[in-house]
């Protein structure tokens, strides 16, 4: 099985579907430290000091055969409201000026419906799938060292939204307003895998 | 029980157990840097290796006492006064109410860590009290400290022997560090694999708990960079279009897009808490065979010293 480290293993999914419910039905087995689900791969860190990897790739193999993929959709709808270009938005101009796009036709492709496909990277960062065909662009080519939180970034098919200060890779087109980690809260991230989030055109923070 | 902090130094925060089991959420793992550093404090005024204790970056700190008690300051090499004459690290220090402990500018290594008999008070989020910056929680406000700060024990000061650490389990703190490391999901995109191992990187000043950036060898992969997000974890070692190196440490984030061209092996990922600007990092090749029966041999020689050993490296 393809080694990301010496306890670490990769498995390649479909999608990021099947990606979540393995890694949903893994953590619930309690074999592992870690299993954490990306785009098209489940990556699971084992206890080396007391876990063979030969056991822990058997273990591996047979979860991810008798997987099934559930239904992701939460029921969940969250609204997005997003200042676009600007200040806020440093990279919008550079995206559309490579999409070949106006500022005015890139909002009005980028506004809408999607689900979330999952969370990561940062507390609270949400992968949000299905972006229109025409907003394809790749990822910066150095990742900047602090972007302000609520900034929203698209790469590779994908709208990223940042909840929180920190580093990121994704070209910036625009920011929201709406707090998705609250550390003291019971429920501290506001958007889960499955949740859908509308996007809106906001002229103001 | 309380502990003013005269002078915070650059960044000095509240580090106490990793957050595991939570990177599907986006939480990283946090905790000390230097994880074994912060054990060594640790043991010497009787707490477990994880007990929450204070993580110094580069200039040290200095703390005035209210309070009888016992601390210990190991990690980066300082020189550390108590009301201005001269004490060491790696022993147990018996403080007063109304002493003052400086813990000096590192002299090598990066972090130097405070721990205090029954360890501080701190703000407990997502199952621990490790302060992680970038989203404010944990530690103390989620922040690193400032002046004027009042930080509390846990509890009133037990009887802790006063002991030295043994001078083999005094963790050294290197200008060339030699750090071992295996291949990783994409290891096998790397063009020039002779440049990966065995080669003298330099560490860079981009350099902090999220990661550290590495120049050297440029490393060419015959990916275009345009990875789907997948997970990444401490030790992991992404390989960016420009072809430099960006090792992820305790705060990184849990996923990412940069081809992962190696990863630190588990039993050195501590020492990535005290590797400086200007100092020489070498991949040594470990496979994960290797690797396996290292961390047991790391395990039984620490043992001796640290009996919570497998729950630090």
């Amino acid at each position: 099985m393809p080694l990301a480290g010496d306890d670490l293993i990769s498995v390649a999914v479909a999608d990021p579907q099947t990606a979540q419910a393995l890694a949903a039905v893994l953590r619930d087995s309690g074999e592992w430290l870690e299993a954490v689900a990306g785009i098209d791969s489940v990556v699971v860190r084992f206890d080396l000091a007391s876990v063979a990897r030969a056991v822990a790739e058997t273990r591996l193999k047979h979860a991810t055969a008798s997987v099934a993929v559930r239904p992701v959709r939460t029921g969940v709808v969250v609204k997005i409201p997003v200042v676009y270009g600007g200040e806020f938005g440093p990279d919008l101009e550079r995206v559309c000026e490579k999409l070949g796009l106006t500022l005015r036709e890139f909002v009005a492709l980028h506004t809408g419906e999607y689900t979330v496909e999952m969370i990561g990277f940062t507390p609270g960062f949400a992968y949000v799938g299905g972006l229109d065909d025409r907003l394809i662009i790749d990822r910066r080519p150095e990742p900047r060292q602090r972007l302000p939180a609520g900034s929203i970034g698209i790469a590779a098919g994908r709208t990223g939204i940042y909840a929180m200060p920190g580093p990121g890779g994704w070209p910036i087109i625009g920011r929201t307003s709406r707090r998705l980690f609250d550390a003291g809260c019971k429920e501290p991230f506001l958007l889960s895998a499955g949740a859908t989030v509308i996007f809106t055109a906001s002229d103001t923070l | 029980m309380t502990i003013i902090v005269l002078k915070p130094g650059l960044q000095t925060t509240i580090q106490g157990r990793p957050r595991t089991g939570q990177r599907h959420l986006g939480v990283p793992t946090c905790g000390a840097a230097d994880p074994l550093s912060m054990a060594l404090a640790n043991r010497l005024v009787g707490n477990s290796s994880l007990a929450t204790a204070l993580e110094t970056t580069l200039t040290g700190v200095a703390l005035a006492f209210e309070c009888d008690t016992f601390v210990a300051i190991t990690g980066a090499n300082a020189d550390c006064k108590l009301n201005g004459d001269p004490v060491t690290q790696h022993t147990t220090i018996v403080v007063r109410r109304d002493d003052q402990l400086t813990v000096g500018s590192a002299q090598n290594g990066v972090r130097s860590y405070v721990a205090f008999a029954g360890g501080l008070d701190a703000d407990e989020v997502l199952g621990s009290t490790s302060t992680y910056l970038p989203a404010e929680f944990g530690g103390h406000n989620g922040r690193s400290l400032e002046t004027g700060d009042e930080l509390r024990l846990r509890n009133a000061a037990a009887v802790a022997p006063v002991e030295e650490t043994p001078v083999e389990f005094r963790a050294l703190m290197l200008d060339a560090w030699s750090l071992r490391a295996g291949h990783s999901c994409e290891t096998k995109c790397v063009m020039n694999p002779d440049c990966l191992f065995e080669h003298k990187f330099k560490v860079t000043n981009r350099s902090d708990r999220m990661g550290i950036k590495l120049d050297g060898e440029t490393i060419r992969t015959d990916s275009d960079g345009q990875m789907p997000s997948a997970a990444v974890f401490p030790g992991t070692i992404q390989c960016p279009q420009d072809g430099s190196l960006f090792v992820l440490s305790v705060d990184a984030g849990t996923t990412g897009g940069y081809p992962r061209v190696a990863k630190i092996a588990r039993m050195d990922l501590h020492a990535l808490g005290q590797l400086r600007p200007g100092n020489t990092l070498t991949l040594i090749e470990r496979s994960d065979a290797d690797a396996a029966r290292e961390l047991q041999d790391k395990h039984a020689y620490w043992q001796a010293w640290l009996p919570d050993i497998s729950q630090v490296i």
